[in-house]
């Protein structure tokens, strides 16, 4: 069995709040990720592959909080994390806080095949983008006009500085291939008005993404902090491999109790080793969708 | 067969310590602890001298007594680790603040973390230039931001925003790292720069990275690391050490700091599955360690140690490496400082 999942960010979407337009617009987005990654699954691409397919899609839409679209820093930039994670042999890259790269996702992928090194971070990791031929773009080419007014939003005080977390940030892909490879990948401009320079758990490798054959695969969602002081995703990882949990639970016990515990919130998406997918989250919504060979295929954003 | 006075003895303890907040007992039964370590890598004695080893045992032993006091005058873990770490990162020695190793362009470029187990709370900065001693503004990052995680010129940011003094470049650059630099330089231009993985990265030639876990008389772990990365590195690189989970991880139970190629301890997010070993397989912390070193760690190629500590003031000091800057000291009367792989 073969399958997918991806996330759109985790939050407060409060039905009342969503247009129908928007949601639409939304829910289109999900729409063409999640084929875009199923697809190259089902010509017998690797999850590799596929999870970095259905982030790139999602980092081109504006309306989410990745690449283009991506939430704003204090100082009005867009600054970028992203994470890819191969099950095989747990090989992974990472970049942290670039401003100048259309798609993170797969400069992190750049970094876990073509260098010696895990996470690359700002100027470093640009240097590296142009050595490997990546075009860098300007900062505006990030920036959009919800997400400016966003950033001033904030800034005129009507939410407490950075110790918020974004209404939705945070896209991901989790898959398992025909060969039962898994991989994850993560990609998110953090939090409006945040501090330039914080990273957040999306690039941390074992925090907000995680794959190892065998295992599962997780991306997560959500206040980035509480993410990885709880190493969360190599958390779920450990308690399906050393406790024998179901992905389900151990996820449940992460989002619900470890973190509802610390006072985080926020949500993940994970596949096992038998390509079964689950999706949880302890906030009101979570944009999200799954296709799997045996005829799954959804997209949600309630519970 | 335990004795039959024991536990109404005991039980009588109990309801006293909870009628006096439970700190007269905790004293008593918890030991203090402290395991620091200097960076693993190629440490034989062929390699040394003997007023370099010496240089490094009086740098071990001075900050294994620092954090020692620390925790002897009845301060916190947390209190201990920090004053360790800040310890080694004043002497040039080692591979931490001043004396770190240089990257590519010929500067530092620095990380720390710091974690509480209680809590848990973390703190750390990655790729700071300025800021003298790394494992502070890591401390601060906890105490003052609502973040974990502070990288580069953002950091240095919040440095200056808390009051902190920066230093020039200058400061950390030693002449023995200088010609370290240009060694791998040599080196590195008989290698292809970016051969795919998996490439081993050089051996460790700098002896990385510093590191402190201590348990204090409330019973409380915690762990600290700093380090300036690898000889060479890509500008913009980091490692484990600021990464939590990879190269620093506390809880209630346990406490580890990693030091070694760092990508590998972030791969299988060392310290943590150290910790996650220990209380989901119930491993021995000995045994959890050994595991994570001798077979998950070499079994990717992965080289480098770790030192933990439990709860119950158990500790390890393992690594794959030819050797490993150790030390430990404890209220049982312990006071050791190895480098060599025979314990000496």
């Amino acid at each position: 069995m073969y399958a997918i999942a991806i996330h759109g960010g985790a939050g407060a979407v409060p039905r009342a709040t969503l247009s129908p337009e928007r949601e639409q617009r939304y829910r289109a987005g999900l729409e063409a990720a999640l084929e875009g990654g199923y697809a190259v699954l089902e010509r017998g691409g690797s999850s590799l592959d596929a999870v970095t397919a259905a982030v790139r899609v999602l980092e081109d839409d504006p309306s989410f909080n990745a690449g283009r679209g991506a939430a704003l820093t204090r100082d009005g930039a867009a600054e970028l994390d992203a994470a890819v994670m191969d099950g095989r042999q747990q090989r992974a890259g990472a970049v942290a806080s670039v401003r100048h790269v259309k798609n993170p996702v797969e400069l992190a992928r750049r970094v876990m095949e073509k260098s010696r090194h895990v996470l690359l971070v700002g100027g470093g990791a640009e240097e590296f983008a142009l050595e490997e031929g990546f075009g860098l773009v300007p900062n505006l080419y990030f920036r959009t006009p919800e997400r400016l007014s966003q950033l001033e939003h904030e800034q005129r005080g009507e939410r407490v500085s950075d110790l918020v977390p974004p209404a939705h940030g945070t896209v991901g892909a989790v898959a398992c291939d025909r060969d039962g490879n898994l991989a994850a990948a993560t990609s998110t401009g953090g939090m409006t008005n945040k501090r330039p320079g914080r990273v957040g758990d999306s690039p941390i490798i074992g925090a907000g993404t995680y794959a190892k054959n065998g295992v599962c695969a997780v991306s997560a969602t959500g206040h980035g902090e509480y993410f990885i002081r709880a190493v969360a995703a190599h958390h779920v990882c450990a308690a399906v491999e050393y406790r024998g949990l179901s992905l389900e639970l151990a996820m449940r016990e992460l989002l619900h109790d470890i973190l509802g515990g610390l006072g985080g919130d926020g949500g993940l998406i994970g596949v096992d080793r038998d390509g079964r997918i689950v999706m949880d989250f302890s906030t009101e919504g979570m944009y999200r969708g799954a296709r799997d060979s045996s005829g799954r295929s959804e997209i949600s954003i309630y519970r | 067969m335990p004795h039959p006075r024991i536990r109404p003895l005991a039980s009588l303890a109990l309801a006293a310590a909870a009628l006096l907040g439970g700190a007269p007992l905790a004293a008593a039964e918890h030991p203090i602890v402290i395991v620091i370590h200097g960076g693993a890598g190629v440490i034989e004695r062929s390699h040394m001298t003997a007023e370099r080893e010496a240089a490094y045992r009086a740098g071990l032993g001075a900050a294994l007594d620092a954090g020692y006091a620390v925790l002897e005058g009845g301060g916190v873990a947390l209190d201990a680790v920090a004053a360790a770490v800040r310890t080694l990162e004043d002497d040039p020695h080692f591979n931490a603040g001043r004396g770190a190793v240089l990257n590519h362009d010929g500067i530092c470029e620095l990380d720390a973390a710091i974690m509480d187990g209680s809590g848990p709370r973390a703190g750390a900065v990655a790729g700071v230039h300025h800021v003298k001693n790394p494992i502070d503004l890591a401390r601060l990052v906890m105490d003052k931001s609502p973040h974990v995680l502070l990288a580069g010129q953002g950091a240095e940011e919040f440095a200056l925003a808390q009051g902190v003094v920066l230093v020039p470049e200058s400061y950390f650059i030693t002449p023995e790292r200088l010609r370290e630099l240009e060694q791998e330089k040599r080196g590195a231009a008989e290698r292809t720069p970016t051969a795919p993985l998996p490439l081993r990265p050089s051996p460790p030639k700098g002896m990385g990275t510093v590191g402190a876990v201590a348990l204090d008389r409330a019973g409380h772990l915690a762990a600290a690391t700093s380090t300036g990365g690898l000889t060479n590195k890509l500008y913009g690189r980091i490692g484990d050490t600021p990464i939590i989970g990879a190269g620093t991880y506390a809880n209630e139970s346990c406490a580890v700091s990693g030091t070694g190629q760092g990508e590998f301890f972030m791969r299988q997010v060392v310290a943590y599955d150290v910790c996650a070993m220990m209380q989901y397989q119930h491993l021995s912390l000995a045994k959890a360690v050994d595991t994570m070193i001798h077979d998950k760690l070499k079994r990717t190629g992965g080289e480098g140690g770790v030192i933990a500590l439990d709860r119950d003031g158990n500790f390890a000091m393992d690594f794959n490496s030819a050797g490993m800057h150790r030390g430990v000291r404890d209220s049982r009367g312990r006071r050791e400082i190895a480098m060599y792989r025979d314990a000496n």
